[in-house]
């Protein structure tokens, strides 16, 4: 089913008002309190974002009777959408293994899996730039800027 | 006459040259790493100025500075990562030069602007410290609400086409900034019993993800970024491009100049607004966002007058207008220097190689910026399968550092995901921003005001310095509504021609 784009919108936009206003009903009340209250600017902005999502859905159900849809388009879309998504499935892989795995093996794994994943055309150079990289990247961090990265807690159960 | 000679000295002493080209380049790389703000890189360096001489140590803060504010530019232009806060309005047109290949231009116009809003900033701290100082003191939180109102009064000219979506897209940046701790009362707002989401949640965060993240996502799997033919050389501008640019530049340093006197904003308010006067004032408003050299211009000049500017209050009272200037201020401590007019009768040293050392550091900027700028373009144009990665493994790398946190991370990549389906949904990113960003200022000030007053809005209009804000905000507003209707109008005209 073809779904047009601000009509979505406009009802995440609620979605994300309705949420958020349910929220702020869970906001404590305390004795410090002012006039305002602490629950006070997020009702004002979730009745905001109400208005403009009613805005976006009434805009787009105007607009949906003038202009004829593509459905190439949506499905070029669709194809850039699944990729974009897949691409930052690496970055939640990069966040789960870092604290066993540690940082320099991350770092690694993370470039060499999106070098595949960008389709490198040179696969026996990706162990190289990979390791030479979380090389570069610890020596900047860990060395010269001190911050304390994960060591890995693999290694360091092998370690002891 | 004893002043003169002091600054010659100190012009012609090695140790003092070499404290500010070594804090400057400190600067520059710490600016440059997403997740490295201008304070975690002046505190980094802090402790190794506990055993320098005060006066070098002072102009070595104030030189890490001023690098990192300009080092913030390089990734926002080619990578679409704003370095630091205040680089965020670069990425709009400087990013886009980079994807006309035309990143060594862009860079060229970051630099000198920036050397040019470093140059006036300077020349700022040094004649008007003084005299200027009143207005630091003069602000109340009605005039920090009114200052907040005024940033925000740009979102209309910021939403590309669509007022609805820039408008939703400010409101969930100030939904974004409603989460932590409440400034009034202290009771947690949208936590969820989350520690790490006490403090709130940085702007960079939101900011990395929505700009650095999205664009990855966006580019996944095109061709490379390598653009053939692209130059790395960096292109410096030319007098007559210069002479263009004047109008912009002179708009920067105004903004920048006017920030950098009022604590609070810490250089992005002065970056966006001088980017949206530069559009409304420029003969080719048309480009901005299209790779506009005036949109690159405009709040890279205003950015840098706000790293100089922000001294004078600083200097005058002790009042620290951003977390730079607080670990600046940190800095003197350490070091048993107070803040305030007998700073500059007892300590002359100090002050003199504080100016010094930030002329130094400003005037080898452009040489600094010449020798490693053609690094950082060659970097960026290798082939995309591993420049993604590197890019990637950088932000991640630069985020943690902020709170050594994996939430942090993840959060991150949340905004990432948002940001993506916004691009794909037509919304604008840059309403976000400045909600994520005023959100704060504009919120605590607003119920602080009304706290002083007993709940009467009426002190609004009693502060002059708010009113004249206001008033301000209202007729950016106003003109940019009026614009964005008559540009919507003249495109309904064309499209329904013939």
């Amino acid at each position: 089913m073809v779904v047009n784009k601000d009509l979505l919108s406009g009802v995440v936009l609620l979605v994300i008002a309705g949420l958020y206003y349910f929220g702020s009903g869970t906001i404590a009340d305390s004795t410090l309190s002012d006039e305002v209250g602490a629950a006070g600017l997020p009702q004002v902005l979730s009745l905001v974002l109400t208005g403009l999502g009613l805005l976006l859905i009434i805009r787009s159900l105007v607009a949906r009777r003038k202009a004829p849809r593509s459905v190439a388009n949506d499905n070029a879309q669709d194809a850039r959408l699944l990729r974009g998504v897949g691409f930052l499935a690496f970055g939640l892989g990069y966040v789960l293994l870092l604290p066993a795995l540690g940082y320099f093996v991350t770092v690694a794994l993370l470039i060499a899996s999106i070098a595949v994943f960008e389709r490198s055309e040179q696969r026996w150079l990706i162990p190289v730039v990979a390791v030479g990289g979380a090389a570069f990247y610890w020596a900047v961090f860990v060395k010269l800027l001190g911050v304390n990265q994960p060591i890995g807690t693999l290694w360091q159960g092998l370690l002891s | 006459m004893t002043q003169f000679w002091d600054i010659v000295h100190l012009l012609t002493a090695t140790p003092l040259v070499f404290v500010a080209i070594g804090g400057l380049i400190w600067g520059i790389l710490g600016g440059a790493l997403p997740g490295i703000s201008a304070s975690i890189t002046m505190a980094l360096v802090l402790p190794f100025t506990f055993t320098m001489d005060p006066a070098q140590a002072i102009a070595l803060l104030a030189c890490v500075y001023i690098g990192a504010e300009y080092g913030g530019s390089i990734p926002a232009i080619l990578i679409r990562t704003p370095g630091t806060n205040s680089a965020a309005a670069t990425v709009i047109d400087g990013y886009e030069l980079n994807r006309q290949g035309r990143a060594g231009e862009a860079l060229g116009i970051s630099l000198i602007s920036g050397v040019i809003g470093s140059l006036f900033g300077l020349a700022m701290l040094v004649l008007l410290t003084e005299p200027l100082s009143w207005v630091a003191l003069a602000f109340k939180p009605t005039s920090y609400f009114a200052l907040g109102i005024l940033g925000l009064s740009v979102i209309a000219s910021m939403s590309g086409g669509s007022l609805i979506k820039g408008l939703s897209a400010a409101v969930i940046g100030l939904m974004i900034a409603t989460v932590g701790t409440d400034p009034i009362s202290g009771v947690n707002r949208y936590t969820f019993g989350i520690p790490d989401l006490l403090s709130g949640i940085e702007p960079v965060l939101v900011m990395v993800g929505l700009f650095a993240l999205t664009e990855l996502m966006s580019q996944s799997g095109t061709a490379s970024l390598a653009r053939l033919g692209a130059s790395i050389r960096i292109k410096l501008p030319s007098l007559a491009l210069l002479n263009r640019l004047k109008r912009s530049q002179a708009i920067g340093c105004i903004f920048g100049l006017f920030e950098g006197l009022t604590p609070g904003g810490g250089g992005s308010v002065a970056a966006f607004m001088s980017y949206n006067e530069a559009r409304r004032w420029s003969k080719t408003p048309e480009k901005f966002g299209r790779g506009s050299e005036e949109g690159v211009a405009a709040p890279e000049t205003a950015n840098n007058t706000v790293a100089s500017a922000t001294l004078i209050p600083l200097l005058s009272f002790g009042v620290p207008s951003s977390n730079s200037t607080a670990v600046l201020l940190g800095g003197l401590l350490m070091h048993g220097l107070l803040p305030g007019p007998r700073l500059f009768e007892q300590n002359p040293q100090v002050i003199n190689s504080l100016y010094v050392g930030s002329f130094i550091a400003i005037i080898a900027q452009i040489a600094i910026g010449i020798l490693i700028l053609p690094v950082c373009i060659w970097l960026v144009n290798r082939p995309r399968p591993y420049q993604a990665g590197f890019i990637f493994a950088l932000i991640l790398s630069g985020i943690y550092t902020l709170n050594n946190s994996t939430f942090d991370l993840t959060l991150a990549l949340v905004f990432g995901l948002a940001g993506y389906l916004m691009r794909l949904a037509g919304f604008p990113i840059l309403p976000m921003i400045l909600g994520v960003v005023l959100g704060h200022m504009v919120e605590s000030s607003y119920r602080r005001s009304l706290v002083l007053s007993g709940g009467d809005h009426m002190i609004f209009l009693e502060d002059p310095i708010a009113v004249g804000l206001l008033l301000a905000a209202t007729g950016f507003a106003i003109y940019s509504l009026i614009r964005e209707y008559l540009d919507n109008r003249a495109l309904t005209l064309r499209g329904a021609e013939p």
